[in-house]
C-alpha cells in the first residue's frame, strides 16, 4: 500500500508541524508514505469563493501527481472533501476523468478505517475539547451529524482514545460551524468573526486546556479570532495528528 | 470585499446583546425541531419519501396540475390562473370588486408577500387584515417578514408592547406576552365578525381531491374562511401534490421541522365553498415557477415546503438576522430562491453561507441548499456580478499555486510577514484582520522542513 | 390560449427527467404498544383535558364539571342537553361570537400527535373556532398511530366521509389555538380556542 502525503498551502506556509505529524505518524504505524514534492493548493479557495475555474490547472495537476497512490491522505478535511466531493464534476467538464477522488482521505478517516492503530498512541495527560468541523461531519462523515437521525458515531473521538492521559470533552452545539468557510471570512467577516468568538467561548466552557481537530483552517480560524478579542486565556490548538505523535 | 449582505450583518452585529438573544431563540427552535426527528426512528427514511414525492411530483407537475385543478372545479370552486405578480393581484382584486368587498381578513401567506398584494389591493380602497398574530403586529408597525414561519421573532415583547400602546391602546408598560396575546385576538375579533372576504395560503394542494391544506396553530386560516362568506386561497404551482398518501408524508414533517412541535394546532383542508357561504375561489399562481422547474442545477429548490428549519440551523442567518437578506425571503432558502428570481439584484446574499452545509441536512424534502448555494457562486463571474478583488485575490492565488517555483519562493519568504509592522498587517486593508490577529509564520514551511528531515531519515 | 393551458405548457416544456413515485411499503413508521394510551398522553401534552366516560349521556356533566361558568354553550350533538346554542339553526356565523363551550363530534384521533379529525358536520363550522372552549366527543375506539393510517381512514364512511365531502371541510385539531409570535413564549388562545377537552367514548 503505497500512501501520497497531501499538505494543502495553508498546512504547508502556517501548520508545518502538523504535516511532520502526519509524515512520523504514519512511518511509525509502518506506512508507506510518501510526500511528492512540488504540491501547492488543492484548489478550494477559489471555487468556494465561485471562481472554480481558477481551481482547474491545479484539479489537474494534483490528479496527475497523485494518480499512482494507493491512497491519497491530507491533514485538512475540507481540502479532503474538496478533492473527494467536487474534483470529479470539475474535471470532467474539462474532459479530464478523476482517479484520486475515491481513494483520497482526511488523515483522520483513514487512521480509523484503513490502518486501524490499536494503539496505545502518544500520550497527552489533558483536558481537550473536540472541534467537528463541518465538512468532517457532514462531507467526509468522520462523525454522525447531529442534524441526522442515526446511531451516533465520532471517529476522532474513537482515535483519541487510543491517546493515554487524554479527556476528550465536545462543546455545547457540538458540529456547529465556527465561521471560517474560506473566502467567507473575507467577505463577511463581522458573521465570520462573531461566529468565530461564539465557537471558540463555548470550547472554553468546557475547561479544557486544549482545542483539537481535523482542520487546521477551522483552528486558525478560532485561534485568530480569540487572540484578536483577547480572550484565548492560555488555551492552545492542536490538531488531531499532534496530539496523537506526541511522544512518538 | 463586502457585498450587500456582509454590510447589513455587521451593523445587525453591533448590537451583541441583541445578537446573542436572536441567535440563541432560533437554535432554540432548531433543538426543537432535533427532539421531535429524534423521536421518529423513522425520521430519515421520512425525508427521503419526502423528497422522492416532491421530485416525482414536479416533474409530473403538467399532469397533477391538470388533475388539481379538474377537482376543484368538480367541487364547485373557482379556479384562476395567474402567470405572475401582476396578474394575481388583478384577480383577486377582480373578485373582491365583483363581490363588493371592503374588508378582506387572511391567514399567512408568503405568496401574497411575493406579490406584493396587500399594498396593491389597499392602493384600490380594500382593507386588509393579516390576522396570523406575527403578521399583524408587523402589518401594524409597517415592517416585513424577518422569517417565514416567525415573521415577527426578531421583536422583543417590549417592542410589540410599545406598538400594541399605539396601535391597540393596550395598558402602558404592560408587556406580558399572553396579556398582548389576548388583546390583539380581541381586536381581530371584531375584524373576523366584519370582514366580507377571507384568504388563506395553502400549505398543499391535493391533486386527486382538488383539497387545499393550511397548517396553522392559531386557527386564524380557519376564523377566515368560517366567519365571511367569501373564500380565496391562493397557491404556488409548486405545492400540489398526488393524494392524501402523500400529505401524510409531508404534514408529519412540516410541524416537527419548522416548530418543533408534532403536527401544527390545526390542518385544515378545504375543498368546497362553506354551507352558506358565497363561493370558494383557488388562484394558482407561476410567477416564474415554470421556468425554474428547467434549470437543471436549481429545480429542486421548488421541493421546498417552506418549513424554515434552514434558517433557524443556518448560523449565518441566526448571526445577521432576516432583514440583512435583500430577497424578502432570508436564509439559505431565501439566498437560492433570490438567485432564481433575478440573480443580478440579489446577488447580494450569496456571501452569506459559511457552507457548512447544515441546512441541508435538517431539510424535511432534502433540498441541497449550501450545494446550490456554492454553484450559485460560480455563475456570479458571468453575470458581471462578481466582486473584483475577490476576482483579482482568485487570479493572483491561481497564478503562484500554478507555479511551483513562484509557490516556493513566496512560502519561504512568508516567515517575513512576521515582522511586517501590526499597524500595517493589522489595517483595513487586511479584511483578514478585521477579526484576526495575525498568524506567525514559522521559519520554515511543511515542504522545507521534510526536504530536511527526510536527508536524515533512518531508513 | 387560456392560462391554464399556457402554464401547464410552459412546466411541460420545462420538465427534462420524469421522475417515478416512491412506494411507502419500506417506511415503517413507528406504531404504538397501546396507541389509546399514546393518544391520550399526546393529546394532554398539547394541551387538552381528557376525560373517559361511559356513554354520550355524561357529557352534560363533564361540562359542568369541567365549564361550570358557561353560559353559552353551542352544539348540535343531540346528547348535550346543555346546549343554548344551535349552530345548525343560527341566523349566522357571527351569531356564534360569545359562545363560552362548542360541542362537536370528532371521528378520529392520532396517537403520534394527539390530533382529531373533524369533518364538518354543522351548518356553522365556527363554533370549532370562534367558542372560548372546544369540547371534541370521540369514540376511544378510533385511534390510530398516526399520519399515514389517518389519510387512510378520512375517506371512510364510519370516519365521517360523507359530512366531509359533504361540506366539504374537516380539519385536523391538536389542542388549544397557540402562538409563540411574541418573543417566542407560547400562549394558549391566539385566535382560535383557548382551551379543548376531549371527552372519549368507551
Amino acid at each position: 500500500m503505497k500512501v501520497g502525503l497531501f499538505i494543502p498551502c495553508y498546512v504547508d506556509v502556517v501548520f508545518p508541524q502538523v504535516g511532520m505529524a502526519c509524515y512520523r505518524l504514519l512511518r511509525h504505524l509502518g506506512v508507506d508514505v510518501v510526500y511528492p514534492q512540488g504540491q501547492t493548493c488543492c484548489g478550494q479557495p477559489m471555487a468556494n469563493a465561485g471562481f472554480q475555474t481558477e481551481a482547474l490547472p491545479l484539479a489537474e495537476k494534483n490528479d496527475d501527481m497523485f494518480a499512482g497512490f494507493d491512497y491519497v491522505v491530507a491533514p485538512s478535511v475540507s481540502c479532503t472533501a474538496f478533492i473527494r466531493v467536487n474534483y470529479p464534476g470539475l474535471l470532467k467538464e474539462a474532459g479530464h476523468e478523476c482517479r484520486i477522488a475515491s481513494h483520497t482521505m482526511d488523515i483522520v478517516e483513514f487512521l480509523h478505517d484503513v490502518v486501524k492503530p490499536k494503539g496505545p498512541l502518544g500520550k497527552f495527560p489533558y483536558k481537550v475539547s473536540l472541534h467537528n468541523s463541518c465538512h468532517g461531519v457532514r462531507e467526509l462523515g468522520l462523525s454522525s451529524p447531529s442534524e441526522i437521525v442515526e446511531p451516533k458515531f465520532n471517529k476522532i473521538k474513537d482515535l483519541l482514545s487510543l491517546v493515554e492521559g487524554i479527556e476528550v470533552v465536545e462543546p455545547e452545539r457540538a458540529d456547529e460551524c465556527c465561521g471560517f468557510g474560506g473566502m467567507f471570512s473575507i467577505e463577511e467577516v463581522a458573521v465570520s468573526k462573531q461566529m468565530g468568538l461564539n465557537k471558540f467561548e463555548r470550547h472554553k466552557a468546557t475547561g479544557a486546556r486544549f482545542i483539537t481537530g481535523a482542520d487546521c483552517s477551522c483552528l486558525m480560524h478560532m485561534a485568530g479570532v480569540a487572540a484578536k478579542e483577547k480572550a484565548t486565556d492560555g488555551i492552545e490548538f492542536r490538531h488531531v495528528v499532534e496530539i496523537l505523535a506526541s511522544g512518538l | 470585499m463586502s457585498t450587500s449582505h456582509s454590510k447589513a450583518a455587521k451593523k445587525f452585529l453591533e448590537n451583541r446583546n441583541y445578537a446573542d438573544w436572536h441567535d440563541q431563540t432560533f437554535w432554540g427552535v432548531r433543538v426543537k425541531r432535533d427532539s421531535m426527528a429524534y423521536q421518529l426512528p423513522e425520521w430519515e427514511r421520512l425525508r427521503q419519501k419526502a423528497s422522492e414525492i416532491k421530485r416525482h411530483t414536479l416533474t409530473n407537475i403538467d399532469t397533477y396540475l391538470e388533475r388539481f385543478s379538474d377537482a376543484a372545479e368538480k367541487n364547485g370552486v373557482v379556479v384562476h390562473w395567474a402567470k405572475d405578480a401582476q396578474e394575481f393581484n388583478e384577480i383577486v382584486y377582480g373578485i373582491l370588486k365583483d363581490h363588493g368587498v371592503k374588508k378582506m381578513v387572511k391567514s399567512k401567506s408568503m405568496l401574497t408577500e411575493e406579490c406584493e398584494m396587500n399594498p396593491y389591493l389597499e392602493e384600490r380602497g380594500i382593507d386588509v387584515v393579516e390576522t396570523d398574530l406575527g403578521e399583524r403586529i408587523l402589518q401594524l408597525g409597517g415592517q416585513r417578514p424577518s422569517h417565514i414561519v416567525m415573521p415577527a421573532t426578531h421583536l422583543s415583547h417590549h417592542d410589540v408592547g410599545d406598538l400594541f400602546e399605539e396601535k391597540l391602546h393596550t395598558e402602558k408598560g404592560n408587556h406580558d406576552p399572553t396579556y398582548l396575546t389576548y388583546e390583539a385576538r380581541l381586536s381581530l375579533r371584531d375584524e373576523f365578525l366584519t370582514a366580507q372576504a377571507g384568504m388563506t395560503g395553502g400549505n398543499f394542494g391535493v391533486a386527486e381531491t382538488g383539497d387545499i391544506v393550511v397548517c396553522t396553530n392559531e386557527g386564524n386560516a380557519d376564523m377566515s374562511t368560517s366567519v365571511p362568506k367569501l373564500q380565496i386561497s391562493v397557491i404556488g404551482l409548486e405545492k400540489i401534490i398526488p393524494d392524501y398518501e402523500a400529505l401524510s408524508v409531508f404534514v408529519r414533517l412540516l410541524a416537527r421541522s419548522a416548530t418543533g412541535q408534532p403536527s401544527t394546532v390545526y390542518t385544515s383542508h378545504f375543498r368546497k365553498k362553506r354551507p352558506g357561504g358565497e363561493e370558494l375561489h383557488y388562484v394558482i399562481v407561476d410567477n416564474g415557477r415554470s421556468q425554474w422547474l428547467g434549470d437543471p442545477q436549481h429545480w429542486e429548490t421548488l421541493k421546498c415546503i417552506r418549513c424554515g428549519s434552514c434558517m433557524n440551523t443556518c448560523p449565518v442567518y441566526r448571526w445577521s438576522g432576516g432583514y440583512s437578506y435583500s430577497y424578502f425571503i432570508p436564509g439559505p432558502l431565501g439566498i437560492n430562491l433570490g438567485m432564481l428570481r433575478d440573480p443580478k439584484k440579489y446577488s447580494g446574499n450569496v456571501s452569506a453561507c459559511s457552507l457548512c452545509l447544515s441546512c441541508q441536512c435538517t431539510c424535511p424534502v432534502k433540498i441541497n441548499l449550501g450545494d446550490q448555494i456554492y454553484m450559485w457562486r460560480q455563475t456570479l463571474d458571468g453575470i458581471g456580478c462578481a466582486n473584483k478583488e475577490k476576482k483579482m485575490a482568485c487570479k493572483a492565488m491561481d497564478k503562484i499555486f500554478t507555479s511551483v517555483p513562484l509557490y516556493k519562493f513566496m512560502t519561504s519568504k512568508a516567515y517575513l510577514l512576521n515582522i511586517v509592522p501590526g499597524f500595517i498587517k493589522d489595517s483595513a486593508l487586511n479584511p483578514w484582520a478585521y477579526g484576526h490577529k495575525m498568524m506567525t509564520f514559522p521559519k520554515k514551511t511543511f515542504h522545507e522542513q521534510i526536504s530536511e528531515y527526510l536527508k536524515d531519515e533512518p531508513k | 390560449m387560456s392560462t391554464r393551458k399556457e402554464i401547464i405548457d410552459r412546466c411541460r416544456a420545462s420538465i427534462k427527467t420524469r421522475h417515478a413515485r416512491p412506494s411507502l411499503e419500506d417506511l415503517h413508521p413507528e406504531t404504538y404498544p397501546d396507541t389509546l394510551v399514546k393518544f391520550i398522553a399526546m393529546a394532554e401534552s398539547v394541551g387538552c383535558n381528557v376525560a373517559r366516560v361511559g356513554s354520550e349521556d355524561e357529557i352534560d356533566d363533564i361540562l359542568r364539571s369541567v365549564y361550570p361558568d358557561a353560559k353559552v354553550v353551542a352544539s348540535n350533538l343531540p346528547s348535550v342537553k346543555s346546549a343554548t346554542v344551535n349552530p345548525d339553526t343560527v341566523e349566522d356565523a357571527q351569531a356564534l361570537n360569545h359562545t363560552d363551550v362548542g360541542v362537536v363530534r370528532a371521528f378520529l384521533g392520532v396517537a403520534e400527535n394527539g390530533s382529531v379529525w373533524i369533518p364538518q358536520t354543522m351548518r356553522e363550522r365556527d363554533v370549532c373556532f370562534i367558542s372560548e372552549n372546544l369540547v371534541a366527543v370521540m369514540p376511544e375506539s378510533a385511534v390510530v398511530n398516526n399520519m399515514h393510517e389517518a389519510y387512510g381512514k378520512i375517506t371512510e364512511e364510519e370516519y365521517g366521509y360523507d359530512s366531509f365531502s359533504t361540506s366539504g371541510y374537516g380539519v385536523f385539531v391538536a389542542g388549544p389555538s397557540k402562538t409563540a409570535d411574541i418573543a417566542q413564549v407560547l400562549v394558549k388562545g391566539a385566535q382560535a380556542a383557548r382551551g379543548m377537552t376531549l371527552i372519549l367514548v368507551k
